[in-house]
């Protein structure tokens, strides 16, 4: 007797009820193997989830919105009025006239008044400044408070214009008396603004990889058990092998996990652009693409220990448990990423998984010899192999086991 | 055919399956049944390939099974469940994917299916949506598709209404019909009575009795009554019976000597009425009392 069986594959049975495959059967080797199968469902199920898709929004909108406020910071100018009377005028011109080229967030209007009885009136007003001569000098008269930024302008314009008109009087130019008078700044330690950039970016590293090793560690626990708890993993580990599973479980998060990154860091690029720190932009890029490197190393190495997690529990209730060392493991990645410096950050640079954030920061801040990332990066790399391997032996056994929190020790003893 | 071979499963000290040995014929329903922790399940998460094998083997076609031979096994694990938050459709494609088969056929078979237990409309709800019942159906599906070399089901009836067990019977008979092997644990004896073929009975891990359903009910010390006019108290003194029961009357016995039950009738007639002679098979529940005792 021959069943179609509707696949392609025709199996035959007989009259004692023998089969034998003519082809190869069911489809071990045909279309797509099954850790691929694996991974795009991990993957669909999740771009279809709405908190995901929600999450990932929201932190993009943090991204977007910081940067739109560094940006709207560097762009806005304050206008200020000053009042000056008719003699001042001249002196008040040349401040607006200059003002934008010394403080590009300062700008000036004059407003002239007939004597100083209307200056006093106008400063009551709306009038935000009064130039006006005094005994020695002039003098900038305000309601109140000093306006910082007016202030700086006011000083170097007068400063100026006086400089030349006295250098006029004894007969010689500015340019002649300024020579040689120039400082230009050099930094010994590089520069200040850049090394807080570069601070900034490498706080955003750490923080990106602890977050997603902590998010999408916490889903992957939590997908093993689901599949433990509701057996359908009997039904999956009749059909292909459990290392297919699990590498395809892998496979799928840190696809999702690489891909949000991505989105995260091009957002975050792009967007800085817009902001005073464009100039850095091009010098990050080298630093970047290192971070994603050891992302995806560092990931995939604590993936497979979430799995583990995961496959321990018999119950939902039970992750608390079975997760929290490598929470608390996760926590102390982002703490060494944040507060190491010096010799430490050297050592945990090369020591994984802290390695996984530590190394991108000294690349960031240009401390690190071109072998020292490749290095880590095989370090992290080898200790990745490492959990993987004694990962898939733990997720094996314990996964099949039922009835209670299987500890570590029974997982890696116990007969499959 | 599905031979199961002498298997053995320890868990520390206790042994969960001791040496349990049994057949599942090419199209036919074996129930196996047994009280709880007697050791079903285990059996059949070995037959399945998902729990190691201490001792003995699982033999498939004459020879001993592959993990190829698995993927071709429909199978039901004991707690029901397939992804809470996923489209059922799509977990079943995908489940058939996993088993080799294209994701078209899949999806075609897969709607077919559904719709043969009223489920068509409900394709693209989430599993946790569906009633327990509609979820079992779901899950059979699942075990069916792609089409399976045999069966393994464990507690496949447990939790549905008498209609939905009929359904679920019907469909386990287009199975068997085309030489498909089904093996399904149970409880409900009178269920197992009503649909197997054969039977198989385990107690505290073991086999304790096997055989078809009619075998099983011939097998052990024949029975008989005998209900005649006078005292049946006579029956005591004869040669190769055992008494069981008199009342007035009315006589349980049990032969020990084949024949002996003739010297019984030839004597009741001799002295008197004969009401009512014959054989008494005891129920499958009375079996299974006493096997499993």
């Amino acid at each position: 007797m021959t069943i179609d069986t509707d696949n392609g594959a025709r199996q035959r049975v007989d009259q004692h009820g023998d089969r034998s495959r003519t082809d190869s059967g069911t489809g071990e080797g045909r279309g797509a193997p099954a850790w691929l199968l694996v991974t795009r469902r991990e993957v669909l199920a999740k771009l279809t989830d709405r908190t995901f898709l929600l999450g990932t929004a929201v932190m993009v909108a943090l991204i977007v919105g910081f940067m739109g406020v560094q940006a709207w910071q560097s762009e806005s100018t304050s206008t200020y009025t000053v009042v000056a009377t008719a003699d001042a005028v001249p002196m008040a011109e040349a401040v607006a006239e200059q003002a934008p080229s010394i403080d590009d967030t300062v700008e000036v209007e004059v407003d002239e008044v007939a004597d100083e009885g209307a200056a006093r009136a106008a400063l009551r007003a709306d009038a935000d400044a009064w130039l006006h001569p005094g005994d020695d000098g002039w003098v900038l008269t305000t309601e109140s408070g000093e306006e910082a930024g007016l202030t700086r302008v006011v000083e170097t314009v007068v400063r100026q214009e006086v400089l030349d008109d006295n250098a006029s009087e004894a007969g010689v130019s500015l340019a002649q008396l300024e020579r040689g008078t120039q400082v230009s700044p050099a930094f010994l330690e590089g520069d200040a603004e850049k090394a807080g950039f570069a601070h900034a970016v490498g706080f955003a590293f750490v923080f990106l990889f602890y977050i997603a090793a902590l998010l999408f560690g916490m889903q992957l626990a939590s997908s093993v058990i689901e599949e433990k708890q509701s057996r359908i993993v009997e039904i999956i580990a009749a059909a292909i092998p459990l290392r297919q599973l699990l590498a395809g479980k892998i496979l799928g998060n840190t696809v999702l996990a690489l891909l949000q990154v991505l989105v995260y860091v091009a957002v975050g690029l792009v967007g800085m652009a817009f902001t005073p720190y464009k100039t850095y932009v091009a010098g990050i890029t080298g630093p970047v693409a290192w971070f994603v490197l050891f992302f995806v190393a560092g990931f995939i190495a604590l993936a497979c220990l979430w799995a583990v997690a995961g496959s321990l529990a018999s119950r939902t209730e039970d992750l608390q448990a079975t997760t929290t060392p490598l929470t608390v493991a996760i926590m102390g990645v982002f703490f060494a990423g944040l507060f190491l410096d010096g010799r430490g950050q050297v050592v945990a640079s090369f020591v994984p998984p802290l390695s996984a954030v530590v190394m991108p920061q000294r690349i960031l801040a240009g401390t690190a010899e071109w072998w020292e990332p490749l290095v880590a990066l095989a370090l992290l790399a080898a200790f990745a192999l490492v959990t993987v391997r004694i990962g898939e032996r733990v997720y094996r056994r314990a996964l099949m086991r039922t009835g209670g929190r299987v500890s570590l020790r029974q997982a890696w003893s116990t007969a499959e | 055919m599905l031979e199961i071979r002498e298997l053995t499963r320890r868990f520390g000290t206790t042994t969960a399956v001791d040496r349990v040995t049994f057949d599942v014929p090419a199209g036919q329903m074996t129930g196996f049944v047994g009280g709880n922790g007697a050791g079903k399940t285990t059996t059949m998460r070995m037959v399945m390939g998902v729990l190691g094998i201490d001792a003995g083997e699982v033999r498939w076609d004459g020879r001993p099974i592959t993990r190829l031979d698995r993927r071709t096994f429909g199978y039901m694990p004991e707690e029901r469940g397939l992804y809470p938050k996923q489209p059922i459709l799509d977990q079943l494609v995908y489940l058939a994917q996993l088993k080799g088969m294209p994701g078209r056929a899949a999806r075609r078979e897969a709607t077919l299916l559904l719709e043969g237990f009223g489920l068509g409309d409900r394709t693209r709800d989430h599993l946790e949506k569906l009633s327990l019942g509609n979820q079992q159906r779901v899950q059979i599906v699942a075990a069916v598709l792609p089409r399976p070399a045999a069966l393994v089901l464990d507690e496949p009836f447990s939790g549905l209404d008498p209609a939905a067990v009929d359904s679920m019977a019907d469909l386990l008979r287009d199975y068997t019909r085309d030489g498909v092997p089904v093996l399904f644990s149970s409880h409900q004896l009178d269920l197992v009575e009503r649909l197997c073929d054969r039977l198989v009975v385990l107690s505290s891990g073991r086999v304790v009795a096997a055989g078809s359903v009619g075998e099983l009910r011939e097998s052990g010390t024949p029975r008989f009554r005998l209900v005649g006019g006078a005292d049946a108290g006579w029956v005591r003194d004869l040669r190769g019976v055992d008494v069981l029961d008199v009342e007035g009357g009315d006589v349980l016995f049990e032969v020990n000597e084949p024949g002996a039950e003739q010297g019984v009738i030839a004597e009741a007639a001799r002295r008197g009425t004969v009401h009512e002679f014959g054989r008494v098979r005891p129920a499958l529940s009375d079996i299974y009392r006493e096997v499993t005792a």
